[in-house]
């Protein structure tokens, strides 16, 4: 029923995310497929191999994570104004699981998009690049994904806070956080930190209960 | 879950402190205390150090603090001054007794450089191979490149993406007759056209054994080369340098430095140690002698080598002043990945 309520609250965003964040994967391999025409394949793999460079990162490096923080507020900040979540809280349900349950809702729209995401650039690039050139591109793109998890779990958490004072708080905390996955500009830097990351990323949908403890105990400052 | 989450509440506070707090400590209190350079002097028989004024810039002295002009440094760093020198119609007909042209000269200059930084990376694993004999003035970059599998050399076009089957099997004959055991462990190239002449890769196969592999008019040209039973090879570096004597440094598993030679015999330089795995190490090289500034954990060592039989003339260590606090961080000067490390 849950699931209906946030399908319902959040259909026409999610339809503008996909189409959106698809465009961006499509317009990378696009203009992949435009240097191969104009300038050769060759062209492409030299400068892949000796210079590193990865290609997508100025279409896709923030997309991933703009489409987490723009979900979160679509999803709860319409809770928080018209106080939709107290009427939530008061169903005869447990409380932790109707959270819970809404974010693993935006968790599992996050986590589609961007997996179609990956999938268009996993097929794009292997039209063009051997499997080391193609692998080197999408791990490198993978913390990206992660910062969009990360992105929209906290800022539900932000968006969840009642008081003004934590939002803050929570603010620059969050930043500081989503700075960990932009910190190297390195091709393939996260791969030996990558597994400890991703459960480093699902472990921060349960700061949200702290914004909800404070939702429920009303505090306003 | 509420006492959960308050718990990875403040571990992330403490975590985060431990990381921005040590960071805002660096970033504030950071001073410029990279020496600007460092060369030893035949001329001198001594080191000469660039050092920052107070005022006016920086200036050349020796060890003893003795300053010397900027004519007169050009003087004493022929070799590195050389354009100096011959605009100035200075150059002198002899240095320490051996005359010298200018040519001479400026094909046995060479820098080399190796960070561990480019060696402690994830890097895409093929490599162009160019033609060394393509009968033009310019080496061309190739249309395929190679990749090295548990069976052989793989050699792939670029453009079509696939496989080159003949070439992939040709070069895989030579080299298993040569006694290559696939795949490749480690490759040293420089694979540019900006270069004089081009000698292929340096590669260290599984058993550790090492070879230089390079392609001749379309050919495969490969060379077991003989490294002493007790020589453990764990770093190549090809050169490539204008002088054709050398070609390239390694490092074994006791961390010392040999000279490979253009007629694939090699020999020890006369320093302690360097480990690429954890060291920078500059070269600046001329007909004369090579100066070797190793930076480690605490000092820089600063090596001045005898540039006919590498044996040691001068050597002298720099420590640095170390003003890291203990902290949490996710990157380091000595590899490019990000994990937490203390």
């Amino acid at each position: 029923m849950i699931y209906y309520k946030e399908w319902i609250k959040t259909r026409w965003f999610l339809l503008l995310l996909f189409l959106s964040s698809n465009g961006f994967a499509g317009y990378a391999v696009l203009r992949i497929f435009r240097v191969v025409e104009l300038k050769g394949a060759a062209h492409l793999w030299e400068v892949g191999i000796i210079k590193d460079s990865v290609f997508i990162e100025s279409t896709m490096q923030f997309v991933p994570l703009i489409a987490g923080i723009l979900l979160a507020i679509v999803q709860f900040a319409p809770e928080m104004y018209h106080k939709c979540l107290k009427l939530t809280l008061h169903l005869p349900c447990s409380h932790s699981k109707m959270i819970f349950s809404m974010l693993k809702f935006g968790l599992l729209a996050v986590i589609s998009c961007f997996f179609v995401n990956l999938l268009i650039l996993f097929f794009g690039l292997q039209q063009v690049f051997a499997h080391e050139l193609y692998w080197h591109i999408i791990l490198t793109a993978l913390p990206w994904f992660l910062a969009g998890i990360a992105a929209y779990l906290l800022t539900s958490w932000v968006v969840l806070e009642p008081s003004w004072l934590y939002r803050i708080l929570f603010i620059a905390i969050s930043m500081m956080l989503i700075r960990i996955y932009f910190i190297s500009p390195y091709p393939e830097a996260y791969n030996g930190f990558l597994p400890y990351l991703t459960v480093f990323t699902f472990l921060l949908g349960s700061l949200s209960w702290i914004s909800v403890s404070h939702f429920k105990k009303g505090k306003q400052f | 879950m509420k006492q959960f989450s308050k718990i990875f509440f403040y571990f992330i506070c403490l975590f985060l402190l431990i990381w921005i707090a040590p960071w805002c400590y660096a970033f504030f209190s950071a001073k410029n205390d990279t020496p600007l350079l460092t060369l030893y002097s035949s001329v001198h028989k001594g080191f000469l150090n660039i050092t920052r004024g107070d005022t006016n810039g920086s200036y050349w002295c020796d060890d003893n603090n003795v300053v010397f002009s900027r004519e007169e440094a050009d003087s004493l760093l022929p070799f590195f001054y050389i354009r100096q020198l011959i605009t100035d119609n200075r150059f002198p007909d002899s240095i320490c007794g051996r005359a010298f042209t200018p040519h001479e000269v400026n094909n046995t200059n060479f820098t080399f450089y190796s960070n561990p930084n480019l060696i402690n990376a994830n890097t895409v694993k093929l490599y162009p191979l160019l033609e060394s004999q393509s009968k033009r003035v310019d080496l061309v970059m190739p249309s395929d490149v190679f990749r090295t599998t548990d069976d052989g050399i793989e050699f792939i076009d670029m453009e079509s993406n696939s496989i080159e089957a003949e070439k992939s099997a040709k070069f895989t004959k030579v080299m298993l007759d040569k006694g290559f055991s696939f795949p490749a462990k480690q490759l040293s190239g420089n694979p540019s056209t900006r270069k004089e002449y081009d000698e292929g890769y340096l590669v260290l196969d599984s058993e550790n054994k090492l070879f230089h592999l390079k392609q001749v008019v379309g050919r495969p040209y490969v060379r077991s080369i003989d490294i002493p039973l007790d020589i453990e090879i764990s770093n190549v570096f090809i050169t490539e340098f204008r002088s054709r004597r050398i070609l390239g440094l390694l490092c074994d598993s006791q961390h010392k430095v040999y000279v490979l030679n253009s007629d694939y015999s090699i020999s020890l330089v006369d320093i302690p140690s360097f480990d690429p795995i954890k060291e920078s190490m500059t070269i600046y090289g001329n007909i004369l002698d090579w100066t070797i500034i190793i930076k480690k954990d605490n000092a820089y060592e600063y090596y001045a080598i005898n540039a006919d039989d590498y044996s040691l003339i001068a050597e002298k260590t720099r420590p640095i002043d170390n003003n890291s606090v203990f902290g949490l961080h996710f990157t380091s000067n000595t590899d490019k990945y990000v994990y937490p490390r203390f």
